[in-house]
């Protein structure tokens, strides 16, 4: 008998349902409550069990009682960054919601949460709601400066500081505190706030290729080829500086530009201009005492002429259209006199 | 729309045609007697024949071309699906049409003193351009122009067996076999305006061979048809002339009418090649070099009638239908300045006419399709594209 209760005390002590070779003893006193703490290196299938089993069983480990879920003891107005706190995998007993996800089972619908290893792979934003970033800015706050009150319109921080730089930095336990990706820098600049002319800013575009946004005009340098933040910063700085200047300079080989390296459709000196004075003057041959210049002049300032350029630059510089057409061929028709 | 009531209204119409001898009051009684009926209901066809008559009063009808005018009016001009149907149907019928019509009115008003207008008809796949230019081309012949119909440009830039280098130029190709088709079509068309007009300058074939001024334009096309590899230089040295003469003050005045189907061959690539495998630019060759000074707007007396199509283009995406999609860059600068016409699917009047058309002339057999269920389905199917229609319409 003392053997027994000796060994009883023991379990009492680590609360751990040993194996024991030889009769279990009675399961009677033992409290609902300690099964639920017990890993058991049983299988758990839930099953209630209360009491006899270990008489029965010979050798069997204990079964795991199963206990609801603490979704059940939830309060609709609980504090839920207390149940997700930081990033974790899903666990169905702590998330409240009757969520469904994976390919339908077959008579229809997509298997329950209970058990679902999908759920369990995909990553999840249940430690992020608003509530939870509420709480996170309210602890940073004591880290930060006031905004100026002065720039209170996007515009304004426009204005005033038209260049934008972008860093990220990364916290995290491991083994190293640096992170590589830290060292990356993008500089973000809108070329209407930079003092520029027309064959700069043409030249500055041609420079920069693909790194200018055309519709929202701006110059965007990433650089990340230094090993520290700081050298990057400076990197771009200068990038920027060099695209600058070199755009106001004029080398001597850019006055063999042609027409097809021209951005856009120039309707002077085009061959549409040619054929219209051409047509033009066809039309109405020169008088004796007229020179070809003044003619050429007197013509190309007419109203229908004028529209006409205008309608031949829109079509090629915008690009063909069904309204474009038209307007091309109302000009044509006012032009020629049909 | 019901059917038995339309039927009823034929009749009725029918019966006043025997009344009435005027076509044009035809109409007029027509419409007079179903006052309440909407204008699709009347009749779809025209009696009135002569392109130079039609107004917009016969728009969305169709109109009959005389038999005895088809052969030499259109050796080769016409769609080749438009041919079936003129065999099936007996007859040619082409719809009045509004893009037709205002090229039309353009050509009236046209001051001829002037240097030639250039109109490009422009539209989607299967829409109606080049029965359009035909159209306009009718309207010409019965004004008595010299009609210069090219019927499909792209002919002449791909497919060619013999390629033969030019005796005349250096670095120029002659394509004899499309000079030749080309030349004996003219002179089915044209017949008799080939022996009025003379050349104006000697033309040296061979060391044995030449035209001496004077001769008539006749000469000049038999020397080409019977020489073959010199075909291709006569019909230059034809384009020539033809500019030249073109709209004089002389008493032997011609109106000339350039009329080239698929234009944007002229400025496209072309799928010939060099006996080095080294691709042939479009001018290099003889007949698309000459075609495209004819189009150049530097003569007077004529206009040029010009189409654009996808359909046999090279290296062109089936969706491209623009006028500078399809001409690119060069073309646009060289055809410009240039009314654009644009061709659109049928509308739902034109729709209506063809529909009845098909159904006089038993073409739909299928029971469904006389039904308003089969004609809403059929709307919906070629959305009123005419090609399309007439290649569902052959199904049923």
């Amino acid at each position: 008998m003392a053997i027994y209760q000796d060994s009883i005390r023991v379990q009492d002590c680590f609360g751990t349902l040993h194996k024991r070779a030889g009769p279990s003893p009675p399961a009677v006193s033992f409290p609902v409550g300690r099964a639920a703490y017990s890993l058991g290196l049983t299988a758990s299938n839930g099953v209630e069990r209360q009491g006899l089993p270990e008489r029965g069983n010979q050798g069997q480990r204990r079964q795991r009682r199963a206990v609801e879920p603490r979704t059940e003891r939830m309060t609709v107005d609980q504090d839920w960054t207390a149940v997700y706190p930081t990033a974790a995998s899903f666990k169905p007993n702590s998330v409240p919601l009757p969520v469904r996800m994976g390919y339908p089972v077959k008579r229809g619908v997509p298997p329950a949460k209970k058990g679902n290893l999908e759920l369990i792979k995909i990553p999840n934003f249940l430690h992020l709601t608003p509530e939870a970033i509420k709480k996170h800015c309210e602890a940073l706050k004591p880290f930060c400066t006031e905004w100026p009150a002065a720039l209170d319109s996007d515009a304004k921080c426009e204005e005033h500081f038209p260049i934008q730089v972008e860093s990220k930095a990364y916290v995290s336990a491991g083994p190293s505190l640096r992170n590589p990706n830290a060292r990356i820098i993008t500089l973000t600049v809108k070329l209407s706030s930079l003092n520029l002319d027309e064959h700069a800013r043409k030249k500055l575009i041609r420079l920069s290729g693909e790194r200018y946004n055309k519709d929202t005009d701006t110059l965007t340098i990433t650089t990340d080829s230094c090993p520290m933040k700081q050298q990057n910063y400076d990197y771009a700085m200068y990038l920027l500086t060099v695209l600058y200047h070199e755009s106001w300079k004029t080398e001597a080989w850019e006055k063999e530009k042609t027409r097809a390296d021209m951005e856009e459709y120039v309707w002077e000196d085009s061959p549409s201009q040619k054929n219209i004075l051409e047509t033009l003057l066809r039309m109405r041959p020169l008088g004796e005492k007229e020179e070809e210049g003044e003619v050429r002049e007197e013509l190309l300032g007419r109203v229908e002429v004028q529209e006409y350029k205008d309608s031949v630059t829109k079509l090629k510089n915008e690009g063909e259209t069904e309204t474009n057409m038209q307007q091309y061929k109302e000009a044509v028709k006012k032009l020629l006199n049909i | 729309m019901n059917l038995p009531r339309l039927y009823h209204r034929l009749r009725l119409t029918a019966r006043s045609l025997h009344s009435s001898a005027n076509g044009q009051q035809v109409e007029k009684v027509a419409v007079a007697v179903d006052p309440d009926v909407p204008s699709q209901v009347s009749v779809f066809r025209t009696s009135e024949n002569d392109p130079t008559c039609h107004t917009e009063l016969h728009a969305g009808q169709y109109y009959t071309l005389p038999p005895a005018h088809m052969r030499t009016l259109f050796p080769h001009g016409l769609p080749p699906r438009f041919q079936m149907q003129m065999k099936t149907f007996n007859e040619a019928c082409v719809m009045v049409r509004q893009p037709a019509l205002e090229l039309i009115t353009c050509l009236r008003k046209a001051d001829y003193s002037e240097p030639a207008l250039r109109y490009v008809l422009y539209g989607e796949k299967g829409c109606g351009k080049t029965l359009s230019l035909c159209h306009v081309l009718h309207f010409c012949s019965t004004q008595g122009w010299l009609v210069l119909h090219i019927p499909d440009a792209h002919l002449w830039v791909k497919n060619c067996r013999e390629l033969l280098p030019s005796s005349s130029r250096p670095g120029r190709f002659d394509q004899p076999i499309q000079a030749l088709n080309w030349l004996k079509n003219f002179k089915t068309t044209n017949e008799h305006f080939l022996s009025k007009i003379k050349t104006t300058q000697r033309y040296v074939w061979t060391k044995r061979e030449s035209t001496e001024e004077g001769r008539p334009l006749g000469e000049l096309v038999d020397q080409g048809v019977s020489r073959v590899k010199s075909s291709s230089d006569v019909v230059g040295a034809l384009l020539r002339e033809l500019r030249l003469q073109a709209g004089g003050a002389a008493e032997g005045a011609f109106r000339l009418a350039v009329a080239v189907d698929g234009v944007n061959a002229l400025w496209g690539k072309t799928t010939l090649k060099k006996e080095d495998k080294s691709e042939v630019l479009p001018e290099e060759l003889t007949l698309i070099h000459n075609l495209r000074k004819m189009l150049r707007n530097d003569w007077c007396g004529g206009a040029i009638l010009t189409t654009l199509s996808q359909t046999g283009s090279l290296f062109k995406p089936r969706s491209a239908y623009l006028p500078m999609e399809l001409l690119g860059e060069e073309g646009f600068d060289n055809m410009d300045p240039f009314v654009p016409i644009p061709v659109s699917n049928y509308s739902d009047k034109e729709f209506e006419s063809c529909y009845l058309y098909y159904l006089d002339r038993n073409w739909l057999q299928h029971p469904h399709s006389r039904t308003e269920d089969g004609k809403k389905e059929l709307i919906f199917l070629s959305s009123r594209n005419p090609s399309i229609l007439e290649r569902l319409c052959a199904f049923l």
